[in-house]
């Protein structure tokens, strides 16, 4: 073999194998909609004064 | 060699398992599931990433230079160090790689199944 012919192809085949296209990453979820339930804007409880209730 | 993403001959676990969602419950539950291995894509995904982009530098270089020359005798230098270099302190990196791809449509199946729900559920709110 011609001298140094065999690291030239064995370097041809890592740039090769280590070039192959790389996609972005995924990103994350978000949190979906509106319906997020703890995200609802009025107070599921509404305090009612104690004074109000009890005699 | 199958590392093309989308060679699929066989159906994928993940293809089974997850199927289109009907539920809030069920958006919540895929939600966590691809939350839980998502941390794990990413750190493998950045490694590859970088690996990936050092070699196309490499070969960028490469391409620049006359074969035979001295400098392109110093960037395939370079091109097997950092290959050993690879070899020595990533050994599975191979399985890595091979791991995060299938990761990568995992997860990408999973949000698309939600991407789906979410917006039927909108065009029936309109």
């Amino acid at each position: 073999p011609v001298e140094g012919s065999g690291d030239a192809n064995c370097v041809d085949e890592i740039l090769k194998e280590m070039t192959q296209s790389w996609p972005p990453p995924l990103t994350a979820i978000h949190t979906p909609c509106k319906t997020e339930p703890s995200k609802f804007p009025f107070p599921t409880k509404v305090s009612i004064p104690q004074s109000s209730v009890v005699l | 060699h199958s590392t093309d993403f989308s060679s699929t001959a066989e159906m994928p676990d993940y293809v089974v398992k997850y199927t289109p969602l009907v539920s809030m419950d069920q958006r919540q539950s895929y939600k966590d599931d691809f939350n839980a291995e998502y941390d794990e894509y990413r750190l493998l995904h950045a490694r590859v990433e970088t690996i990936t982009r050092r070699f196309t530098q490499l070969d960028a270089r490469c391409r620049k230079l006359t074969r035979g020359t001295k400098e392109y005798q110093k960037v395939h230098e370079e091109v097997l160090k950092e290959y050993k270099k690879i070899k020595q302190h990533s050994p599975n990196y191979h399985e890595e790689k091979q791991r995060c791809e299938y990761l990568h449509n995992k997860l990408a199946h999973i949000k698309r199944l939600i991407a789906d729900f979410d917006q039927r559920k909108a065009q029936a709110w309109c």
